[in-house]
């Protein structure tokens, strides 16, 4: 985590400006590979304005984004994407009348070779051993690739999302309050898939209200009030109770 | 003394030692039961949920026989091999139909303009060709605006964000309109040019229209079941934010699905001018309930996401015994409406079971 590594993404003064409201001002936030960031602030404090605008969902006023250190603008998530940045939205964006291999596959499926293949015929076997082989490397359980995501639990389909995502090559993943809607033991399983995929390489950005797992799963935690980056918590060098003033913003009064 | 403070110590100790051995195992013991009795549970359900799915993928195939059965029983005319062949060409027009309707349907989109869109066609057909157009030419004519139809219905529910029911409601009362008003309501005779192929051809004595609606109902299964496309549209109609956030292009599918299925209609519509050698405004009347029927009855769910066109093609060949068996048996069409309203609703409700079954 030296400072000469070029980051994975940073972004560098970001304001985004809604006619006169300023729901960020000036925010610089970067992400190394293999390193996972915690983003918390109050409700409006702007962390899904910064995550909408990270992943291209919004367009900046002002500032710029970088990846490996080179600048780019994103017109869309599509593009973002295309550069290894993948979101995992809290709604999970998975179809849950197709099975878990059909998901992690969708728009992107292996067609067969040949003539079948020329009439559009999917190539399931390799679909399913590969899906298989994804989640064996992450230590997910599921029963089976073949299973329709309806019929998994919120953990099961939050984990099939992350495999999803790292499957395809995602070098900066962005994780929306993953384990807002879970139960405590499917939310450790969580944490561990992130820790997993961490090691992997890959940086996470994980917004969440849950403090005590932030503070546990977290090399690094922003802290955003008002629009505007007010610390940086390192690991080890602070407490719950210091994350909480510095949300609420009564660390900055202290001083 | 001494020995009384030694003996308190060691069961102080002792106690600690109890409970530090004690309370992990009982906690474990505790979490193996409740894991144990949810999976108890998930197991309850799942045979539940199997046996549910089974009544609807299977009952349909029950209800074809009993129907058969009954019909067999019921009427000498029925179980005999021109008697099938006809009850089998009769109910494939509706069957042309169902096919892309299904695949609408599974995309969480409907199209209740096929009706109007044939009549639109037969009239049209005969328009041109009382002018003394070439035959073919007026049914390419008739086809391309069945196809404008299509896209109609797709650019108005697809752009402007308008439920299809209403859209299509809408270009179904347009197309019927506009069939009355270019025809002035009368008939025009067709024939020649070999047109009545389409409607009364026969290949190895089965009528020409079984085969088309076997042919459609081959490449509509086909794209449903082995196809990327078929997934695109499964995931369209069950997830549309999920199908484009992946990068499928959910309202190119649902374009194309609506231009398909008016397409289907004109063709249909054709067929339909071809049987009766004229053209008239009224002969999209009875189809467009018969085809929402046969494509729920299958199993299709208005909600998107969930359809087989296997379910389609028993739904089609229970209406079709259905309508020539109550033929046969001079019951009045009114009874005949009853019982399929009947099974339609019992379809629904079945649905409606295996999905909370799910929950």
């Amino acid at each position: 985590m030296s400072d000469n590594v070029t980051p994975l993404l940073e972004a560098r003064g970001i304001t985004k400006a809604y006619g006169n409201v300023a729901a960020l001002t000036g925010v610089n936030f970067h992400l190394n590979s293999g390193e996972i960031v915690g983003l918390v602030g109050d409700n409006g404090a702007g962390k899904s304005t910064l995550v909408k605008t990270l992943c291209g969902a919004h367009q900046p006023t002002d500032g710029q984004i970088l990846i490996d250190g080179e600048e780019v603008t994103f017109s869309s998530p599509k593009e973002s994407r295309e550069r290894g940045i993948e979101v995992v939205y809290q709604d999970l964006a998975l179809a849950n009348e197709l099975s878990v291999a059909e998901n992690i596959f969708l728009g992107r499926e292996m067609k067969r070779s040949g003539v079948m293949g020329l009439l559009g015929a999917m190539d399931r076997k390799a679909m399913y051993a590969s899906a298989i082989e994804t989640l064996h490397s992450l230590a997910i359980e599921i029963k089976s690739v073949e299973t329709r995501c309806g019929l998994m639990s919120g953990g099961q389909r939050q984990a099939v999302a992350v495999a999803r995502a790292i499957m395809w090559g995602s070098k900066v993943l962005l994780l929306d309050e993953p384990t807002a809607a879970l139960a405590v033991v499917e939310s450790d399983k969580i944490a561990g898939l992130v820790t997993g995929v961490k090691e992997k390489g890959v940086g996470v950005i994980l917004v969440s209200h849950n403090l005590p797992q932030v503070h546990e799963l977290c090399d690094r935690v922003v802290v955003l009030l008002r629009g505007r980056v007010v610390t940086e918590l390192h690991r080890g060098e602070y407490n719950i109770d210091d994350m909480v003033s510095w949300i609420t913003g009564t660390a900055l009064h202290k001083k | 003394m001494n020995s009384d403070e030694v003996g308190v110590t060691k069961m102080s100790e002792s106690d600690v030692v109890n409970e530090a051995e004690v309370s992990p195992i009982t906690e474990e013991a505790f979490e193996i039961e409740q894991e144990q009795r949810s999976l108890e549970m998930e197991r309850r359900l799942a045979r539940r949920r199997r046996f549910l799915q089974r009544v609807q993928q299977q009952g349909l195939a029950l209800v074809l026989i009993v129907v058969v059965c009954i019909m067999w029983v019921s009427s000498p005319y029925f179980m005999n091999k021109y008697n099938l062949l006809t009850a089998a060409s009769v109910v494939s027009i509706l069957g042309i139909m169902a096919v892309t309707e299904t695949l609408l349907v599974i995309s969480a989109e409907i199209d209740i303009s096929i009706g109007g869109v044939m009549a639109l066609v037969s009239v049209i057909v005969g328009l041109l060709v009382g002018h003394g157009l070439n035959i073919w030419l007026a049914a390419a004519v008739g086809m391309v605006a069945a196809a404008g139809v299509g896209a109609i219905n797709g650019i108005i529910t697809v752009f402007f964000k308008i439920n299809s029911l209403v859209t299509t409601l809408g270009t179904f009362s347009i197309a019927t309109g506009l069939a009355y008003v270019l025809s002035g309501t009368t008939t025009v005779q067709i024939s020649g040019g070999g047109f009545g192929f389409l409607g009364s051809g026969y290949i190895f004595s089965v009528p020409s229209t079984v085969y088309f609606f076997l042919a459609i109902w081959l490449v509509g299964a086909y794209i449903a079941r082995y196809t990327t496309l078929g997934r695109h549209i499964y995931a369209t109609g069950d997830n549309i934010d999920a199908a484009d956030r992946s990068g499928i292009r959910p309202n190119k599918i649902r374009m194309g699905l609506f231009i398909f299925n008016s397409l289907a209609a004109g063709f249909a519509g054709l067929v339909v001018t071809s049987e009766l050698v004229s053209s008239a405004p009224q002969i999209g009347d009875p189809y467009l309930l018969a085809v929402v029927t046969a494509v729920i009855l299958g199993g299709a769910s208005l909600t998107g996401g969930r359809g087989r066109l296997s379910g389609t093609l028993l739904a089609v060949a229970i209406l079709g015994v259905v309508q020539n068996g109550f033929a046969l048996l001079e019951f009045s069409s009114y009874l005949q409406n009853l019982v399929t309203g009947c099974l339609l609703i019992m379809a629904v409700l079945v649905d409606q079971f295996v999905r909370r079954a799910e929950q």
